[in-house]
Order: structure tokens, then sequence, then C-alpha cells
């Protein structure tokens, strides 16, 4: 049985449809991303499942129960808030104490719940301190502290990582999610944060305008986007417009762009092309990453047998990011394209230079234009 | 800034400070300031007159309930207008605030006619709305000064740790919003205990207030005893603001409306 089901859900803000028929379950142990744009959804679905909002049709069932007009505190959801929430005149220690005093647990198991809490977000020293004392860091380990002591059924995290700054979210991320296995919590982590949703997440649902577009594991998001929307919205890319053409092999086909190139790309699911219209339009995308760079002297010799698109072009500009490196092209049809590469100590391309790239079929996405 | 001191000395401080040197005149009848001597004659008078009595009774009874009620519906009004977005939230605002700029007269008039065609005529219940409705502004507006810095996610953070809407208030809200409550609760007291002008339309002959029974008496026969009844009355608001300022802090009480971590 899943902890948490939703079944065709669906809230809306005088004429505002803010979730639209959203379902979706999550069993024991797992971390679901919600992930989208701000305004998709994401958040009033969680508030939706913490019990401040109430969905004007379908169900959200907890363990087996549906919670219709049950009120926040008839449930038992461990809420993380995004700018944490702590209470300002409590202490570290009262603050993760309150939701076992308010569930009326008795003193001695509280005092031990407590001390178990502080131990696993090492804040065991700071027990004593007012919250607006400590680092942003040390709040939201209070805060998550504080939200997993009642043992909830379900841990909503609101943004979890957005009001940290880039370094300490790298480190909280790992530790956040090893807190969260630690306790074996089932999850749902809300954010518009690609990063935080997919490193987070064992499983990420993008949405937007209040649908789910795609759910799926974070590589098979990333990999295999639906649609263009989730295409874009996760990583980078490149994009063409086009047409598909004639197919050349098994599960590849031309494609035909506007600005005159030709690309061998995957052809497209037939599922997708069935749902629309028969004069389907398409484009398609290639990752930065996965663009090659030659530099551009040999042409011709190697095996041609091998489907791949190989296209000249010219630097127009290199940003080196450290470990990536990021190259501007303009190709000669006209269409600016980014590419990166690792930096490894190898000499720096020169804007100006002419190259020649080349990507894979497979790594070429391609979705239906208007989704 | 030296001209407002000096005008604050010259038309607030030095009249107090008369008023209280006067209380303690020595002589029989009201003579030249400075007094020559000093005694507490008008005090022995003023707690020996029945008439002056019973007004400084009224007057702390009609204060104590007007400061309750008028806290107890302040807060809750300004929770409401704080908390919750509804058609007619500003016109609501302003309803509340509306004494301020009514005058005081007008309300009083206005009150007396009203309980008269409503068949009220006792002098408690006509001073106790009276007064509540002169105190109100006060209350929601400071109490308004100290939920503004309280984060709504607080609110539900209690509640999702298992408290229910009435816990919630008692153990997040009222204690972060307590100085600018406590702030709204003095300031009624002390209008409540100071009001005349609303007072004078609502007093039945048995049922007045110490500022009224001083008014009568200024008017009948005036000696120094208005002078010890006005010590009297501002040793309960000073007294009060000293208490408060002993409790919590008056900088906290006045400037820290807001909670600050």
């Amino acid at each position: 049985m899943p902890v948490l089901e939703l079944k065709q859900v669906t809230k809306r803000f005088g004429d505002f449809t803010a979730v639209d028929e959203v379902s979706f379950s999550i069993e024991k142990g797992v971390i679901l991303s919600l992930l989208g744009p701000s305004g998709c959804g994401k958040t009033t679905t969680l508030r939706m499942v913490a019990g401040f909002e109430n969905p004007d049709e379908g169900q959200i069932i907890i363990s087996g129960q549906d919670m219709q007009g049950q009120r926040p505190y008839e449930r038992n959801v461990g809420l993380l808030f995004q700018d944490y929430a702590l209470f300002p005149h409590m202490s570290v220690e009262q603050n993760i104490a309150y939701g076992l005093k308010r569930r009326g647990v008795d003193r001695t198991a509280t005092n031990t719940r407590v001390e178990e809490m502080l131990e696993l977000v090492k804040l065991s020293e700071l027990r004593k301190r007012r919250p607006g004392l400590l680092s942003g860091g040390q709040q939201q380990r209070v805060a998550l502290a504080r939200a997993l002591a009642t043992n909830p059924e379900i841990v909503l995290l609101d943004e979890p990582l957005s009001a940290l700054d880039a370094k300490l979210r790298q480190e909280l991320r790992i530790e956040l999610k090893q807190i969260l296995s630690a306790v074996d919590a089932t999850t749902i982590v809300v954010t518009h944060d690609q990063e935080e949703a997919m490193s987070l997440g064992d499983s990420v649902i993008v949405m937007n305008q209040g649908r789910i577009m795609q759910q799926g594991a974070p590589t098979d998001i990333y990999r295999k986007p639906k649609t263009k929307f989730v295409a874009a919205f996760i990583g980078r890319s490149n994009w063409f417009k086009g047409a598909v053409g004639e197919t050349i092999d098994k599960g590849v086909c031309r494609f035909d762009t506007v600005s005159g190139l030709s690309l061998l790309v995957p052809t497209p699911d037939p599922v997708a092309t069935t749902t629309s219209t028969n004069s389907q339009a398409y484009e398609v995308c290639v990752r930065p990453e996965r663009i090659n760079i030659n530099p551009n002297i040999e042409s011709g010799n190697d095996n041609k047998t091998e489907a791949i698109n190989r296209h000249a072009g010219t630097i127009r500009d290199v940003a080196h990011l450290g470990p990536d490196i990021h190259l501007l092209i303009e190709l000669n049809s006209g269409d600016m394209l980014t590419a990166s590469e690792q930096y490894h100590g190898q000499a720096l391309e020169q804007s100006g230079e002419q190259v020649e790239l080349s990507f894979r079929p497979e790594d070429c996405i391609i979705v239906p234009a208007d989704s | 800034m030296v001209i407002a001191m000096v005008i604050t000395f010259v038309f607030l401080v030095a009249p107090i400070i008369v008023a209280i040197m006067m209380s303690f005149d020595g002589r029989s009848y009201l003579g030249r300031f400075p007094p020559p001597s000093y005694s507490i004659q008008w005090y022995t008078n003023f707690f020996s007159d029945t008439y002056y009595l019973a007004g400084l009774r009224t007057s702390l009874v009609i204060a104590v309930i007007t400061t309750l009620v008028s806290t107890a519906a302040g807060v809750s009004a300004a929770i409401v207008i704080d908390r919750y977005e509804f058609p007619g939230k500003q016109a609501l605002e302003t309803l509340f605030l509306s004494p301020l700029v009514v005058p005081a007269v007008v309300i009083g008039f206005a009150l007396l006619l009203f309980f008269a065609l409503i068949g009220v005529f006792q002098g408690y219940p006509r001073l106790l709305a009276g007064h509540i409705i002169i105190t109100l502004p006060y209350t929601v507006r400071t109490t308004l000064a100290g939920l503004v810095g309280i984060r709504k996610s607080l609110t539900e953070a209690a509640m999702v740790l298992g408290a229910n809407e009435r816990q919630a208030f008692w153990d997040v809200t009222f204690p972060l919003a307590r100085t600018g409550i406590v702030a709204g609760a003095v300031f009624a007291f002390a209008f409540s205990m100071d009001d005349v002008a609303v007072s004078l339309f609502l007093t039945s002959p048995d049922t007045y207030t110490l500022p009224v029974a001083m008014v009568s008496m200024m008017r009948t026969n005036f000696d120094l005893t208005i002078a010890a009844a006005a010590v009297v009355l501002m040793v309960f608001t000073v007294g009060l603001i000293f208490l408060l300022e002993w409790l919590i802090g008056l900088e906290r009480l006045i400037g820290g409306g807001v909670f600050r971590s």
C-alpha cells in the first residue's frame, strides 16, 4: 500500500486552476521530487497534502485513509518550510520538542526523542540556543529535526535548499539525503531547481500549469523527455525546428531543420504521433555535453558507415568555468549552438577557430513542437 | 529639537509640577503659586469624600473591564485583519480606527441618544460601551503592529506539528505579539481612566467616573481637592506604566512592537 496517494486532485483559486487532475503515489521510504517553474502548482499540491488547502476535486489518501476535511493537526505530516519557520522565542530543544508536546508524548519520551534528533542533525551542543543565533545551515537542520521528531508518515520539503548559498547547498544536499535515508522517511521535495530535484529524488515529477508533464527516474527525465517543456526545463539544450523526413535506418530518421541542416535523429515515438494531428511538427534538441568538437582538419577519411551528425562551424565565444568549458559555436547554417567539454589541461579553443561538431543520432531528443 | 523640548516642558511638565505642588498646599484657601507651606490636607479631603471615592471606584472598575474587553476584541479583530483576505477588509480596518477621527463629544452624544432609544439608562453599561469604543482603535492598532513581523508560516508550522488554531495562537502568535498587545492594553487603561468627553454624556446620577466628578466639583466648589484628585488619577496611569517598564521594559513596549529574535 502506498504511503501517500493523490487521485485526480484539482484545486482552483477563482478562475485559476492551480492544480489540475494530479495523480501520483509514493511507496514507503521513497523520495519524490516535484519539479516545476513557479506557479506550476507544486506548492499548492504540497499545501494540500499538509492540510492547509482542501482539494476541490479528487482524493488525498495517506496510509489508506482519506484526508478530506482533516486539519493539518489531524494528520501526521512533517513539513520543512522554505523559510524554516523556527519559533524565534523557543530554543533549539524547545523547537524540536514542540510537535511531541502537542501530540501528547510524555516528558521522558520527549526528552529521549529530542536527544535522538539532536544527534541525528549533529546539533547537540547548540540545544539551548535561540534560532536567531544560528547560521542558515544550522537553522535548516533544526527545522528538519523538528519535522522528523514526530515520526511523520510523510515528510514534505518546500524548496529546502533555496535559502542557502551555492556552496553550502551542495554540502547540505548530501547531508539532507543521508538524514532522510537514515530515518527511512517517505519524502516529497518541492523545488524549482532541477539539480536539487534530480540529486535528492529517487523519482521526479515535472509539473507545469497545474499538470504533471512527466514522471520518472531522474536519468529518464533527463535522457528521454517526452515533451518540449520537460526537455527545455531540465538541463541546457540546443534547439532545432524543422520537419521529419524519411527513415534512414532502424529507429533513425532524417530531420530537415528550417535553417537548412539535415540531421539524423531518433524516429519519434509512435505513441506521441498518434495522439497528435498527422501534420505533427517536431523539434530536436541536443545537450551541450553531447556535442563533440573536432579540429576541422581531417574530413572524409574515417569510417562513414556509422550514422553520425557532422557539421562545420566557427567558435564565437569560449568560457572557461573551472571544470567545464562552454563554447558558443556558429554553424555554417547560421544556427548558434552551445557545446561543453570537460577541462583536463588541454589547449583551449580560440574564438574564431573553425571546428567540426559531431553528435550521434541517439544523443538527439525529438519532441512534438507544441508540447 | 530644542524648541520641541522647551514647548514640552512649558506646556506639559511645568503645569503638572504646579498641580502636584499645589495639591500639597498647606493653606486652606486657593492662593498663589508657590505654596508657602505644605500639608496633605487635600488628600485627606479627597480620601474622606464619598463623592470622589465613588468616582475613583467607578473609574477603576470601568477601566479594568474596558481594558479586558477592548484588548480581547482588539486582538481578535487585528488577527482577522492581519491573517485573512476578504472583501471589505480595508473598510473594516478603517471602521475600527474611526473612533480616533470622530470627535469624542459626538461619540458621547450619539451613544446617549442611542441608549435612550433602546432604553438603557444605567451608567455602567453606557460608560463601558463608550469606553470600549474609544479604546478599540488603540488595541487594534498596536496588536496589528505586533503581528506584522510574525510570518504566517510560524502558525502553519505549529499546526502541522499538531497544534490546533487556539494552541497555535497561545504558543506562537501571542508570545511574539505580546509587546504590541500589552501596549494596547496600557493605552486602553490610560484612555479609559482619563476620558471626560464621552463619559460626561454617559454618566448617570449614581454612576460617574473620577474625571467627571472633578469637572462637576470644579463648577460647584472649586478647591485644591481637585489637584489631589488629579494627582491620584495620574498615579494610577503613571504607576501602571512604571509597573510595565519594570516587567517588560518600556523600550520594548513602545519601540519594539515586533518581536526581534
